[in-house]
């Protein structure tokens, strides 16, 4: 399992337990964390599972996909360049104490 | 294993009719049935839906017989997988953002929401659908399409014609014959439309696709633009009928939306409600099972979105309007890659720009009689008319 924590734009945080190899989305969803709606599923046509991952995490999370870039621009909220669909952002061993911050809005 | 119950008797008539009863009951008995009338397997539960639209390899849109390709002329987007979906969607995306609809469009709505709304008698009963809802969404949509000069009339003349010509699954003549001469009125004004949007770059669709540093086919550009009209019209047009109706039959839900501003909860709950887009075709790429009923390949999946919606693993008394109720996710805009492209534009125009200002400007309208209200529809579904009493 790996450790996430979720940034709720108010400051308030929520940390769950993801499984490897699961979306950082799919977790959000699973756990009914509010701020991630993932509209289209994890398809990246949709922006609405838009976070922002943590200074001290961006290093190890990478660059955004191909395509994830272009989608990045529709979204809702600001995009900053620590900007990333959360269902491009697989868990790994690597990432045990991840922590995102949720955007003021998706849709 | 086991093969899917055969729904025999049932016929696209009752359907269009009014489908919620035979969701609802095909949810408790056969939530997968073979429906000979429709010539596909129905999926009425929200978990099997879902499912089917987000994994696109197991089940495809790329129906080899589809109507849709005769009444556009061409392979559009929404009959394509993978990449090549991909590619040519994002080639209009951009005009479709919510930074843009910020930057570019909001106060343009705003004007031509007070525009429409200026033209309504006051002290009268009118019918909101033909004299509202259908017009406004067509010149937001012309706009956001990079098509200005073309009327509201026109819009959603070619709009229909589309749409029908899509649905013609019996490939009559008469509904082709429609639609090819609309495609040759479309192709004449795009044609005339290309120099400004070279000359002068927007954040129209059109501007978008044309002047892109690695642009599409010039054929796809206006395959797309097509797609948009026959699929931007229809949705924001019974989405908003459907939201004022499930308002002004609810007079205690009104009022606390308009206390709370809760526009856009109100938004969502109607597009739960009644899905404008009510149900998506989707081909089975090998053979596979669903819940232990065998599916063979080739056969075509119909994805009732409309019933998901209702679905009573998800919602409490799903059948009812109810802006308040728990929050679950709904598939109004579908899943997966092909997820609605107009969601957020749709979100904005109805649910946060037309919706309060209609209510802002005639705060005491009724609808004194409900019963006339005429609800039709299998695939797009909504009221037919909305007699409205303005004051």
């Amino acid at each position: 399992m790996v450790e996430v924590t979720f940034v709720q734009p108010d400051g308030s945080r929520i940390t769950v337990q993801g499984e490897t190899g699961a979306s950082v989305m799919e977790t959000a969803v699973g756990h009914g964390v509010d701020g991630i709606f993932a509209e289209c599923g994890g398809a990246m046509m949709c922006a609405t599972c838009h976070c922002y991952v943590d200074e001290a995490w961006a290093e190890r999370t990478g660059e955004p996909v191909l395509g994830e870039e272009d989608m990045l621009e529709c979204a809702a909220a600001e995009q900053r360049a620590t900007s990333r669909l959360s269902c491009q952002l697989k868990l790994s061993g690597d990432l045990d104490g991840l922590i995102v911050h949720l955007p003021e809005e998706q849709a | 294993m086991a093969v899917a119950p055969v729904d025999d008797t049932l016929t696209l008539a009752e359907l269009t009719r009014d489908p919620y009863p035979i969701y609802r009951r095909m949810r408790a008995e056969t939530p997968i049935v073979k429906v000979p009338a429709a010539n596909r397997i129905f999926l009425t539960k929200a978990k099997h839906t879902k499912m089917v639209k987000d994994d696109p390899e197991l089940y495809s849109s790329d129906d080899p017989v589809t109507p849709m390709r005769r009444a556009f002329l061409a392979h559009t987007l929404m009959r394509k997988d993978g990449e090549e979906h991909r590619r040519e969607r994002m080639a209009m995306q951009p005009a479709f953002s919510p930074k843009v609809i910020k930057t570019d469009w909001a106060d343009l709505y705003r004007t031509i929401a007070t525009d429409y709304l200026d033209r309504l008698p006051r002290g009268e009963t009118v019918d909101l659908f033909t004299a509202l809802c259908g017009p406004v969404a067509a010149r937001i949509l012309a706009h956001i399409l990079g098509l200005d000069e073309v009327s509201d009339a026109d819009m959603q003349r070619w709009s229909q014609v589309l749409i029908d010509g899509a649905g013609n699954f019996g490939f009559a003549d008469e509904p082709f014959e429609r639609s090819d001469a609309a495609n040759a009125e479309m192709d004449a004004v795009f044609d005339s439309l290309v120099p400004r949007h070279r000359a002068q770059p927007n954040n129209s669709a059109f501007s978008v696709m044309l002047n892109a540093k690695d642009p599409i086919p010039m054929s796809q550009v206006y395959a797309n633009i097509k797609i948009a009209i026959g699929g931007g019209i229809n949705e924001p047009r019974d989405a908003l009928a459907t939201i004022i109706y499930g308002l002004l039959t609810n007079p205690d839900q009104l009022e606390e939306v308009k206390r709370q501003e809760a526009w856009a909860d109100a938004f969502e709950e109607g597009v739960r409600w009644v899905a404008p887009i009510q149900a998506s075709s989707r081909r089975v790429t090998r053979d596979l099972e669903i819940d232990g009923i065998d599916i063979p390949e080739g056969v075509t999946l119909m994805t009732i979105q409309a019933s998901a919606n209702r679905d009573e693993d998800l919602y409490e008394d799903g059948e009812v309007y109810n802006v308040f109720r728990n929050k679950a996710p709904h598939q109004a805009f579908g899943s997966g890659p092909h997820h609605c492209a107009g969601a957020h534009i749709s979100r904005r125009t109805v649910g946060e720009i037309m919706l309060p200002m209609l209510f802002e400007r005639f705060p005491d309208m009724r609808l004194d009689r409900p019963e006339e209200v005429v609800w039709s529809g299998f695939g797009f579904r909504g009221p037919l008319n909305l007699p409205v009493k303005l004051n």
